[in-house]
């Protein structure tokens, strides 16, 4: 029998290597999972771009993560106080300006595919196969059914929107028109290879020239062996530590799903809702074209390449400014999937007062309106109506405003 | 502490009253079987069970008593699937009782398992006992996770008898909008409760290890409580992000995943990983600081 003392040694010895063990296994971890070294054969940027435009569409399913961190204020927490909580799904649409979403895609790189959003307890599925889609939300388990109502026409219009021309471009000339025109306003590099989800991959590097753009520079992490894009990164000016914007993959595999997972059936006891999408008949794309026209005087740009400064006039701007204005009929904006309005939104009848009050939180009172700053993006609304963006600082928006 | 007073109403059987006493094998086993007895046997455990066992009775009667009323698809997840579905009875009052309630009951466990003897002055006696104080800890240990496996199991088990006859049973619809068969769904809840039942691990030895540094059972119980609370609390708060992936409740949700279409056995295997490494931490503290000399009785 042991004594029911235990020597003094042991008793500081356990815990310290408890712990140390414990740091151990979490400190490897991510040296494991990097374990699979990338040696990729030399290339260079011209190569790869090529490369990625001659590839075929991969069949994959995967885990992609999209992480935002653009300086703004806490919006959830804005939004929160602002009334509008959707705590208990988890996935609510304020993580796209800051925070991490998790989704999953499957694709079989041709006509069917499944896109979920990762809610904690709930998912948001979105199944398209072919010519129709579904959207299906596990927390009040609705199914929005979309069809078109002529499917004949669809292929019609996948035909009229791809004309073969005379002279068709190969992937390489298609590349070469790329790299020409980023080329005036960016340098393409390559960074050192990278492993992203498991796999070797290169990293092609978007610096602009421009100095005084907020951007610094775009990575793109190009899968070496599909040259599928794995992983999209916009770096700010500011931090050159942690992207502003960062989509990728965390897990990937580039297999063919099984059909369980991109056939759809409806479950018993679900909602359905049926939404049939009508297809534009050749006079309507024409108005369509002509109404865009008489568009285009409300949108002016000034500047160049990534300097550009984006103005719009002719928004409702003084209704989000508090200044009375005629609110739209909130009937008429339906959002175009209410599965993912109802679920993730939640919206309240008093919408405006709320957007007033986020946009409160998010901006700041400048000389004639009210400036949104972001890392990457500055976004300037004036009291006269204009909207102005840039990915330029907000004294670079001022100025162009006058 | 009077020692007439203490040791009558714990039945401390075994080695105690063997004269011929010589190190043999069973001894753990009997230790164990005691320590089981005890904890399942206390009537204040009963009761507490008992009462959890209500928890998905009562949400059961009331969806069913509210299930024309449209708000009903505004709760919180998994009600509105338990409506159709008894199945997601179980999910949806497992997941009702994760946040506090299931806390309480690993607090109840491990607050009595060693500053409750010492307070009732228990310890002492068994620590007299010829059994080494590890392996005491780990009967201790035992007894506690036994206790939280059986309320598990009480919360799943009503919630399944009370859904199949509120609800009935019928093939179950995944978070992903897929039907699978019965069998395959039941498995998969089974898999949840079992997840849910690990998640707990962490916080069982937490609270034994709180419990070996007093003698007021309650300030144990309590601590127990505001370790898993507090957890949560930091789990929300952005700022804190880097340490998200250790906090101990971090992980509590996963059993999500076990409910959608392709079962991402990574979140699975790290929730679970997360809770061995939360064991072997304190643990050992607990082991070093009960193996202790001059630990009070």
């Amino acid at each position: 029998m042991t004594s029911p003392t235990i020597s003094r040694h042991a008793r500081w010895g356990v815990p310290t290597l408890a712990v140390s063990a414990v740091v151990a296994g979490f400190a490897l971890q991510p040296l494991l999972a990097a374990a699979s070294a990338a040696d990729l054969p030399e290339t260079t940027p011209e190569q790869l771009v090529a490369q990625v435009l001659a590839a075929d569409p991969q069949p994959l399913s995967g885990t992609v993560v999209y992480t935002a961190d653009l300086g703004l204020p806490n919006i959830a927490a804005l939004a929160g106080v602002a009334g509008l909580n959707s705590a208990m799904t988890s996935a609510d649409p304020t993580n796209l300006l800051a925070g991490t979403s998790t989704l999953k895609v499957w694709t079989d790189a041709d006509s069917r595919s499944r896109v979920t959003l990762q809610g904690g307890t709930s998912e948001f599925s979105v199944v398209h196969d072919a010519t129709q889609a579904w959207t299906y939300s596990s927390h009040d388990q609705t199914v929005t059914h979309y069809t078109v109502d002529d499917p004949a026409r669809l292929a019609e219009l996948g035909q009229t929107e791809v004309p073969v021309p005379a002279d068709l471009p190969t992937p390489p000339r298609a590349a070469d028109d790329l790299l020409a025109e980023l080329g005036q306003h960016s340098t393409l590099t390559l960074d050192a290879t990278t492993t992203v989800a498991g796999r070797a991959a290169y990293q092609l590097v978007l610096t602009p020239k421009s100095t005084t753009t907020l951007v610094g520079r775009i990575t793109v992490a190009i899968d070496g062996k599909t040259f599928s894009p794995l992983k999209v990164a916009v770096w700010s000016r500011d931090d050159a530590q942690n992207p502003a914007v960062e989509l990728g993959f965390t897990d990937v595999t580039f297999a063919t799903p099984s059909d369980q997972v991109l056939t759809w059936s409806t479950p018993a006891g679900a909602q359905v809702e049926e939404v049939v999408v009508p297809l534009p008949t050749d006079a309507e794309i024409a108005e369509a074209a002509a109404e865009a026209q008489d568009l285009a005087p409300t949108v002016t740009v000034s500047g160049t390449g990534w300097d550009q400064v984006v103005t719009i006039t002719g928004l409702p701007v003084d209704e989000l400014m508090g200044l009375p204005g005629t609110g739209p009929d909130r009937s008429a904006h339906r959002h175009p999937l209410p599965g993912l309005a109802q679920d993730y939104a939640q919206m309240p009848e008093e919408a405006p007062q709320i957007a007033q009050s986020l946009l409160a939180g998010l901006s700041t009172e400048v000389d004639g309106g009210r400036l949104i700053s972001s890392s990457l993006v500055n976004v300037l609304l004036l009291d006269d109506g204009r909207v102005l963006v840039g990915a330029v600082p907000g004294d670079t928006l001022l100025a162009a405003a006058r | 502490m009077p020692a007439e007073t203490g040791p009558t109403a714990e039945p401390t059987t075994g080695p105690t009253q063997t004269e011929r006493w010589t190190p043999r094998r069973g001894a753990t086993g009997r230790l164990l079987a005691a320590e089981l007895r005890l904890v399942l046997g206390r009537r204040r455990n009963q009761v507490f069970v008992a009462g959890l066992g209500l928890v998905p009775a009562l949400l059961g009667l009331m969806l069913y008593l509210t299930r024309d009323d449209p708000r009903t698809s505004e709760g919180p997840g998994f009600l509105t699937q338990a409506t159709n579905n008894g199945v997601f009875l179980v999910v949806a009052s497992l997941f009702m009782c994760l946040p506090f309630l299931l806390p309480l009951t690993v607090a109840l466990a491990t607050g009595d398992a060693v500053a409750g003897e010492a307070s009732a002055g228990t310890l002492r006696y068994l620590l007299v006992l010829p059994v080494s104080r590890s392996r005491l800890l780990f009967a201790k240990a035992v007894g506690a996770l036994a206790l939280v496996a059986v309320a598990v199991g009480v919360v799943a088990t009503v919630g399944l008898v009370v859904g199949a006859a509120l609800f009935g049973l019928h093939d179950v619809v995944l978070l992903s909008g897929t039907t699978v068969p019965l069998a395959e769904g039941m498995l998969r809840v089974l898999g949840v409760v079992v997840y849910i039942g690990l998640s707990l691990t962490g916080l069982v030895v937490v609270g034994l290890f709180v419990s070996t540094l007093t003698e007021v059972p309650i300030a144990a119980m309590v601590a127990t409580v505001v370790v898993a609370v507090v957890s949560t609390i930091l789990d929300t708060l952005p700022a804190l992000s880097a340490v998200h992936p250790y906090l101990l409740t971090h992980y509590w949700y996963g059993f999500a995943e076990l409910l959608r279409l392709e079962v991402d056995w990574n979140t699975v295997g790290t929730g679970l990983g997360l809770q061995v490494a939360w064991v072997v931490v304190f643990g050992a503290f607990a082991w070093s600081r009960f193996t202790q000399s001059n630990i009070s009785s």
